[in-house]
């Protein structure tokens, strides 16, 4: 029973992870129709720099603070300095752009901070709380689920209850329309771009301290992952980011146990195939891709 | 009336005569002074291909840093018999493909000598056909595969570290005469590296004398779900064929469920300072009493005369980078380079370094000899203990070698070390 429990914890952590970073790529898609393929190394970036602030000041909440920032701001420059004058007739323009900047971004990181994995401590315990004899969760994981759903609630809110979402929404949908309503569409973009970085950043800086640590290459994996999350989640569905990355998070955990590592990733692929032949909009998608 | 294909088939006959007789003539006068390749009046120029860029860099990136440095320590002291050493160390970013592109520029733009200590073992695969053709002697490949050691097939290949079926049979041989009744469990790497020890591990201790076998796969640094199934078949003694990456966060992962086996770890992944590195300031705690083992004397050993030299040379020739496992492996692997070029002669050619390496008198710098030969291309052929006791990782001087399916007890000494380091 205990096992049971600390696998569940474990598998729900790692899942909710994924689905911050799956949103962040839902919350660009969301704004602009592009599946931004340098979120990886663009949320690296800014834990770089969260992780200086780390070094220099100790605090972590400083550090959560300046990821957010830091993503803001390498998200803004992303958008108006380069996606922005991305020709939209193919999607495929900004996935080459995108995996363009991958490269620099991860040869620049490479160069000023080296290969090496930076390990990043948390000021949690990892260690499992127990109750009566069994171990069940650690504070860093419960810090992790909060503040994941602290930022899932507030996108929320942000899309269904702002005006501010709602014109996001639109210019999504159809931007001559929306900019016939008096929408500033192409400030709208720039917002999603933004609020996309931020939150892809903070999932890197969750993620590093229960691994090796933070590399050039830390964004790598869970890009992958997320990326396959939000698609069985359905890209425009932010409910379906936080859902299936807490499912596909449990399956990676459940199948490693009883199958070994090796058919971890195969049985996320399995359920990857399965959807797309199902269900090729994602599951929790409610429409059909609206490809305005 | 001749057919023309047949008239065809005559002229090509005596055209290959003509070759041979072309090819006879200038083999029957051996000038004294053939060309080599790499080779001039002073210097040697040999190459490698390593990951300087990309995910496998964090690891192992070091190590061709430490060879270059000992490649300059010996030049500055006036080279082997009289040649400096160029090492030219390519970026092959651990992707197989980029193996064979730099390799490639290696042996036919920069015309090296000979490729010395290529890392990985998917990477150097890629290119052993081809230097095998191109006669390119291959020396001293980073990695434990077994691959390495087929005389027949690849005469010009030699390995550097004991392999890790070998490893495998070192500590299952340690375990059973140190804990003996205990449990023992196995967390491996999902490829050769870890079913490669799994199988020296049960030749020592029978086929099941492995309670449990857990892997992980280097793609994913989430390791909760193996731990706790280790934890869960009450292993004891936990044998970790892990890179150190994985190592720690294997023992990390484990002090956070608050369980704490005897961890016994083969030496890929068991460098002491490198754990302290990614463990912090748990790592004395959390490694005190670690078992692994090693063929090379460890980097925390401060009175082991190859660790001061080395530990010297790092200060002096690179730029005094942390001194790891790495360090010493790269300047142990340099160290037995120079040992093979100075036996090869006044004049090396290919083929005196070859036979010089295959004489069996190559030593290395290690616990155990390396025990190349004619029928022996595998390096290393055994291990010793080590364990840290109050933050020291040291030899303990009970050492194996390999003897068919079965270890032996090695009582021979250590490697002597030469004046300054320097073979000749």
């Amino acid at each position: 029973m205990s096992t049971f429990l600390l696998l569940l914890g474990a598998g729900l952590a790692r899942g909710a992870v994924f689905a911050l970073f799956a949103l962040a790529l839902v919350l660009i898609w969301r704004a602009t129709r592009i599946a931004n393929f340098a979120q990886g190394a663009m949320s690296v970036s800014a834990a770089y720099v969260a992780y200086l602030v780390l070094m220099g000041t100790g605090s972590f909440p400083l550090a959560i603070l300046t990821v957010l920032l830091a993503g803001a701001a390498i998200g803004f420059a992303m958008e108006r300095a380069l996606m922005r004058h991305v020709p939209s007739r193919s999607p495929l323009n900004s996935i080459i752009v995108a995996i363009g900047v991958v490269m620099v971004l991860t040869g620049v990181l490479g160069i000023l901070f080296g290969a090496d994995y930076k390990p990043v401590a948390v000021p949690f315990s990892r260690q499992p709380l127990e109750i009566g004899d069994v171990a069940i969760v650690s504070p860093y994981t419960l810090f992790v689920f909060v503040v994941v759903a602290v930022v899932v609630a507030g996108i929320a809110l942000l899309f269904t209850k702002t005006s501010l979402g709602l014109a996001m929404r639109a210019s999504a949908f159809d931007d001559e329309v929306a900019r016939l309503n008096g929408v500033r569409v192409a400030r709208m973009r720039t917002l999603g771009w933004v609020l996309s970085a931020s939150v892809g950043g903070l999932a890197v800086l969750l993620a590093v301290p229960t691994e090796l640590g933070l590399s050039p290459h830390s964004g790598d994996l869970l890009f992958v992952n997320a990326f396959t999350v939000a698609i069985i989640g359905g890209l425009d569905s932010p409910v379906g980011a936080v859902i299936s990355g807490l499912f596909v998070g449990l399956l990676l955990t459940f199948v490693t146990t009883a199958w070994g590592a090796t058919i971890g990733p195969i049985a996320v692929l399995v359920l990857l195939v399965v959807v797309l032949l199902v269900r090729p909009q994602g599951v929790f998608s409610l429409r059909k891709a609206r490809l305005a | 009336m001749t057919q023309p294909h047949a008239r065809a088939t005559t002229v090509s006959a005596i055209a290959l005569a003509a070759a041979c007789a072309l090819v006879l003539s200038s083999c029957s006068t051996p000038s004294p002074e053939a060309p080599q390749p790499g080779v001039t009046e002073d210097t040697i120029t040999i190459g490698t291909h390593q990951p300087l860029t990309g995910a496998a860099a964090a690891s192992y990136a070091p190590i061709s840093a430490a060879t270059s440095a000992y490649f300059d320590y010996v030049n500055d002291q006036g080279g082997i018999n009289g040649r400096t050493i160029e090492y030219i160390v390519k970026d092959d970013g651990y992707n197989p493909a980029t193996t064979q592109t730099v390799v490639r520029e290696l042996v036919l733009e920069n015309e090296v000598f000979a490729i010395l200590g290529g890392l990985g073992t998917p990477t150097h695969s890629a290119v052993l056909d081809f230097l095998t053709d191109n006669e390119v002697p291959d020396l001293f490949v980073s990695s434990g595969s077994a691959a390495w050691n087929q005389p027949e097939k690849y005469p010009l290949t030699f390995g550097f570290q004991t392999d890790y079926v070998t490893e495998g049979m070192v500590l299952g041989q340690y375990i059973a005469d140190e804990f003996p009744g205990k449990k023992v469990c196995l967390f491996g790497q999902d490829d050769e590296f870890g079913t490669d020890v799994q199988a020296g591990l049960e030749l020592v201790l029978g086929e099941d004398g492995l309670t449990e076998v857990q892997t992980y796969s280097v793609s994913n640094q989430d390791v909760v779900a193996q731990i706790v199934a280790l934890q869960s078949a009450g292993c004891e003694v936990n044998v970790l064929a892990t890179i150190t990456g994985f190592t720690a966060i294997a023992i990390g992962t484990a002090a956070q469920l608050k369980y704490f086996p005897q961890w016994v770890s083969s030496s890929s992944g068991a460098d002491y300072p490198s754990l302290a590195g990614y463990l912090g300031e748990a790592a004395p705690l959390l490694l005190e009493g670690f078992v692994s083992d090693n063929y090379l004397p460890s980097a925390s050993e401060e009175d082991n005369e190859w660790i001061a030299l080395f530990r010297q040379i790092n200060d002096e020739y690179n730029d005094g980078a942390p001194f790891t496992g790495n360090t010493v492996y790269g300047m142990a692997m340099g160290y037995l380079f120079a040992e093979a070029l100075a036996q090869a002669g006044e004049d090396p050619t290919r083929e005196s370094l070859l036979e010089a390496i295959r004489s069996g008198k190559v030593e290395g710098s290690g616990l155990v000899p390396v025990g190349l030969s004619d029928e022996n291309h595998n390096g290393y052929i055994g291990a010793g203990i080590t364990v840290v006791s109050n933050g020291v990782q040291a030899a303990i001087g009970k050492s194996w070698v390999r003897d068919g399916d079965k270890v032996v007890v090695f009582d021979g000494d250590p490697v002597k070390m030469p004046a300054k380091g320097i073979p000749g």
